[in-house]
């Protein structure tokens, strides 16, 4: 190979999210680009802590990292827009913004900017269960007092909007604490993630939709100089890559849902699909979080954020106002 | 060199004092999280964050004590056929030559990151508390520093023959006996 | 190929040989290789090892898991407790090295780490058995296996350890491990009660003086001895278990729990509060250095294919996943001859851990089968704490041979608890699934 790059993960080897994107990139890679980029994955925990794949990169530890902009939200909350918050567009509507409205660009000066890294955009997810729980919640009502395995914006909403408590559940524990009541209700994953975790067998209800994290973005990054160096043609493949892989792996996640969405229709779990005004209602204080969120940077004299969000938050309108002729496969 | 070496074990114990006082407070802080979930139903934001950070800070306040009293697992049935000065020799030439430089290092790479986070002001990155992290990391730091010099003053107590690797350990046990003796001797009264 | 993984292995042995403490040979080792690879950009990656454990939840649970074991080592919970069980198995046959056992039992049910209990315990048995006229070896053998039981009877810091390497659950396999850990003890009892009936000479029957006890004395007597341990049991096992408590969570309950029952006891003071923290520190420092230097192998191990050879080395011996099985098992038995159980955890379990996954194994039923295998370490020489601990209580005339030659029936023992598991996956798996389901 020309060019070989460590990449550094921020999910753990074998993983579902990990095959999907990490090892799928890697391969596209090399299809891609006849061999002559070779991409060699290390699972979360190898070479970097998961939540520090990007210092990784900035530290010249490794070449390349794979990460979610939702692990940089407390550092600056910009990275929420990217990431989907609570409020934010399906997975469909991201994938638009980002490949055609602009929204990969965007992210891209941010990386350089802030960070000094190259980014592209490796992975867009579908729609998250909304909670595993053990008890129904249909309105924000019943959210109140609900001890709520969470993080990010939706604990803050979840709390300041909707008086639940969220959590910290560290990763592993997370299915014995919902077994034994430790907690209500617990969020993490799509269907297809969520199935093999088998936390419906521990928690009687599935709610939906997922509002609190409509789609998620994950994204490859390097060094600028890294980037620079690399012969152009090179670029061009890598990027190629890159998005085949995005694409790829939205459908392979679809695919999975739905499967495991029958799969948990035998099952004795039972779904709650909360009152659309009330998702509504969380959608609503999802987005006035992120404004808020933005007010609070313009003050310290930072307007990206503003920026970013009012392009997004555009974006969005035009879609729900204009996406009516779409053929939905939904049953209601 | 005695002087040097004696002020270096003082500092382990001042450390080991704060190790201490850490271990009160991780118990404490869970009781409290425990009560605060389990009977007022408001679980805390920070438990999970303060007990990690009093986990590790335990683990380096705790780390050059633990050194000077050589309280870390040497299997040494064959190194015990050595004569006793080449296995001090041994000994004291890595901890000077191999594992103080490495501390070294790794002390300033701490340092910096520690220092890099109090001027970014950088916070935890997926807690909902999102605590400041320099005080963490700069804890971090201070045991790698008092870590590295306990190399020093173990790597020079084993080449000037002062004490011998391995002692440690067996007086960590006849600590255990002495204890355990107590609590047979109770029994006579 | 490179063999540079293998070349990891010379190095860390040669230092480990050399007499440098083990996990200062595993970070040496990592900064070595490393640097090949990274430069010294190698400090910063590694510090990232050093980091991860620092601020790992789950292993919060180390510290509090070794505070109990400390207060009740130093409080007077231990010798009540063997005269209660020697008043009611003293007369059986072997009644002296069941008492032994059951205290042990308890003892590990009790608290998280067990090494030095063994002290406490020996140095209350072995004058007892010596002067009734136990044969040297057996009194050896007992003693070391019985403090061999604090790994796999729960709670047990090298669950927590494990649990955290391998993505597990630490309450299921908590509940996995409690089958196993009843078993161990059965065969265990089993050896001394078929030997003592065979051989009575080897285990003579003791006199007790308070054999005319009045029974209600008697029960009053155990009441308060097994009042505190079972009390413990329930805190920490029983809200782990039943509860809702994550296991730091009931760590902590444990370790004030135990504070109060020695307050209770009025045995509690300021310098056995001092001598616990002092055993805790070091004893936390020590094991958290080594889960840390563990890591920093590890994970130059894989940046130089270890991981790769593994799985080849596992393709190339073939038989599916029994073969998997027996490798792995093979290589944590061997290893234990060498390594503390510590450093077995953190070299292999990231080794082993991606293959299990990837195999149709259940990785609770597999981290169980390890479990054992891990616990034979603690018995088999060179390295062995049980005997090492035993070495500083033992009268002279208790030699190093009757120590190998008195664990050695103990090894079998749980060579056949491992036959069990192997045979009847339900004994790791049943009781974690009895707790879960609506
Ligand atoms: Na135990
Ligand atoms: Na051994």
């Amino acid at each position: 190979a020309d060019v070989t790059w460590k990449m550094t993960a921020a999910i753990g080897e074998g993983s579902f999210f990990y095959q999907n994107f990490m090892e799928r990139f890697a391969k596209n890679v090399d299809v891609v680009t006849n061999g002559r980029v070779e991409i060699k994955p290390f699972g979360a925990g190898v070479l970097a802590p998961a939540f520090k794949a990007y210092e990784a990169v900035q530290d010249g530890i490794v070449e390349a990292g794979h990460s979610t902009p939702s692990y940089l939200v407390n550092q600056d909350p910009t990275n929420a827009i990217f990431a989907s918050f609570p409020g934010g567009m399906s997975g469909e509507a991201t994938l638009h913004w980002l490949y055609e409205g602009g929204g990969e660009k965007m992210l891209q000066e941010f990386r350089a900017k802030e960070m000094g890294l190259h980014t592209m955009v490796v992975g867009v997810g579908t729609s998250e269960i909304m909670a595993h729980s053990n008890v129904k919640i249909e309105t924000v009502d019943d959210l109140k007092g609900v001890k709520y395995r969470t993080s990010g914006a939706f604990a803050a909403v979840l709390k300041e909007k909707f008086g639940g408590v969220p959590t910290v559940v560290p990763g592993n524990e997370i299915y014995t604490l919902l077994q034994r009541k430790g907690v209500d209700a617990i969020e993490w994953s799509t269907p297809g993630a969520n199935i093999s975790e088998g936390f419906h067998e521990v928690a009687p209800y599935i709610i939906m939709p997922g509002v609190h994290q409509p789609s998620f973005v994950w994204e490859v990054f390097v060094k600028q100089d890294t980037w620079k160096e690399m012969p152009d043609d090179l670029k061009a493949l890598v990027s190629a890559a890159a998005k085949l892989t995005t694409y790829e792996s939205f459908t392979y996640f679809g695919d999975k849902d739905i499967k495991a969405m029958q799969d948990l229709r035998k099952t004795k779990v039972q779904f709650v699909n909360m009152k659309p005004k009330d998702s509504e209602a969380i959608r609503a204080a999802g987005r006035n979080w992120a404004q808020e969120q933005a007010d609070k940077m313009a003050k310290d004299g930072k307007d990206r954020m503003q920026k970013v969000l009012s392009d997004y938050l555009a974006y969005q309108a035009a879609w729900s106002e204009n996406s009516g002729y779409l053929v939905r496969d939904s049953k209601d | 060199m005695r002087p040097v070496i004696s002020m270096i074990d003082r500092m382990a114990d001042f450390f080991a004092f704060l190790g201490k006082v850490a271990i009160l407070l991780l118990i404490a802080s869970m009781l409290y999280e425990v009560l605060a979930r389990y009977l007022l139903n408001a679980p805390t934001l920070w438990a999970f964050d303060i007990s990690y950070m009093l986990n590790g800070s335990i683990f380096l306040l705790g780390a050059a004590f633990a050194l000077k009293e050589d309280a870390h697992v040497r299997i040494d049935f064959l190194s015990q056929l050595f004569p006793r000065r080449t296995q001090q020799w041994i000994n004291g030439l890595l901890y000077l030559l191999v594992l103080l430089p490495i501390f070294v290092a790794f002390s300033w790479v701490s340092s910096s990151k520690a220092y890099k986070a109090f001027l970014t002001q950088e916070v935890e990155s997926v807690s909902p508390w999102a605590p400041l992290v320099w005080p963490f990391y700069g804890l971090i730091a201070l045991g790698l520093i008092a870590f590295s010099f306990q190399f020093l003053s173990e790597g020079l107590k084993f080449v000037l023959g002062l004490s011998h690797p391995g002692e440690g350990a067996q007086k960590e046990l006849d600590d255990e006996t002495g204890i355990a003796n107590t609590v047979m001797g109770d029994s006579d009264k | 190929m490179s063999l540079m993984p293998l070349y990891m292995f010379g190095l860390l042995f040669v230092l480990v040989f050399a007499g440098l403490p083990v996990s200062f040979a595993l970070i040496t080792t990592a900064v070595g290789f490393g640097w090949l690879m990274f430069g010294d950009v190698v400090f910063l990656q590694l510090y990232g090892a050093l980091l991860h454990t620092a601020s790992n939840y789950l292993l919060a649970a180390i510290p509090l898991f070794i505070f109990m074991g400390a207060v009740l080592e130093r409080s007077g919970i231990a010798k009540r407790l063997f005269w209660a069980l020697q008043l009611w198995m003293g007369r059986m046959p072997g009644g002296l090295a069941l008492s032994t056992i059951a205290m042990c039992a308890i003892f590990a049910a009790a608290s998280g780490v067990v090494g030095a209990v063994e002290i406490v315990v020996g140095l209350m048995a072995i004058p007892a058995m010596t002067k009734a006229g136990y044969k040297n070896d057996l009194i050896a053998g007992t003693i070391c296996a019985g403090g061999s039981l604090g790994t796999i009877i729960p709670p047990s810091v090298i669950v927590v350890v494990y649990a955290s390497i391998a993505q597990l659950s630490i309450g299921t396999l908590f509940a996995a491990s409690i089958i196993p850990g009843l078993l161990m003890v059965a065969f265990f009892v089993l050896y001394i009660l078929v030997r003592s009936i065979l051989k009575p000479e080897d285990a003579p029957v003791i006199k007790i003086e308070d054999n005319d006890m009045p029974i209600g004395e008697k029960l009053k007597t155990t009441a308060l001895a097994l009042f505190p341990p079972l009390i413990l049991i329930v805190l920490v096992l029983g809200s782990l278990l039943a509860g809702a408590a994550s296991a730091t969570e009931a760590a902590a309950v444990g370790a004030a729990g135990t504070l109060v029952l020695a307050a209770s006891f009025k045995e509690l003071n300021l310098e056995m509060l001092k001598g616990t923290l002092i055993v805790t520190l070091k004893i936390t420092a020590m094991i958290m250095l080594i889960v840390t230097g563990g890591t920093m192998f590890t994970s130059i191990f894989a940046v130089h294919g270890g991981g790769s050879m593994v799985r080849d080395m596992v393709g190339v011996i073939g038989f599916g996943d029994a073969g998997v099985i027996i490798f792995f098992l093979l290589v944590v038995f061997v290893a234990g001859f060498i390594l503390d159980w510590v450093s077995i955890v953190l070299i292999f379990i990231p080794i082993f851990t991606p293959v299990i996954n990837a195999t149709s194994i259940d990785p609770v039923w597999f981290a169980m089968m390890v479990l054992v295998v891990i616990q034979t370490s603690y018995l088999t020489p060179p390295m062995a704490p049980s005997i090492f601990y035993l070495r500083a209580i033992a009268p002279k005339s208790m030699t190093y041979g009757h120590m190998y030659k008195g664990v050695l029936p103990f090894v079998v023992a749980q060579g056949l608890v491992l036959l069990v598991i192997i045979l009847f996956p339900e004994t790791t798996t049943w009781l974690p699934s009895l707790l879960v389901g609506l």
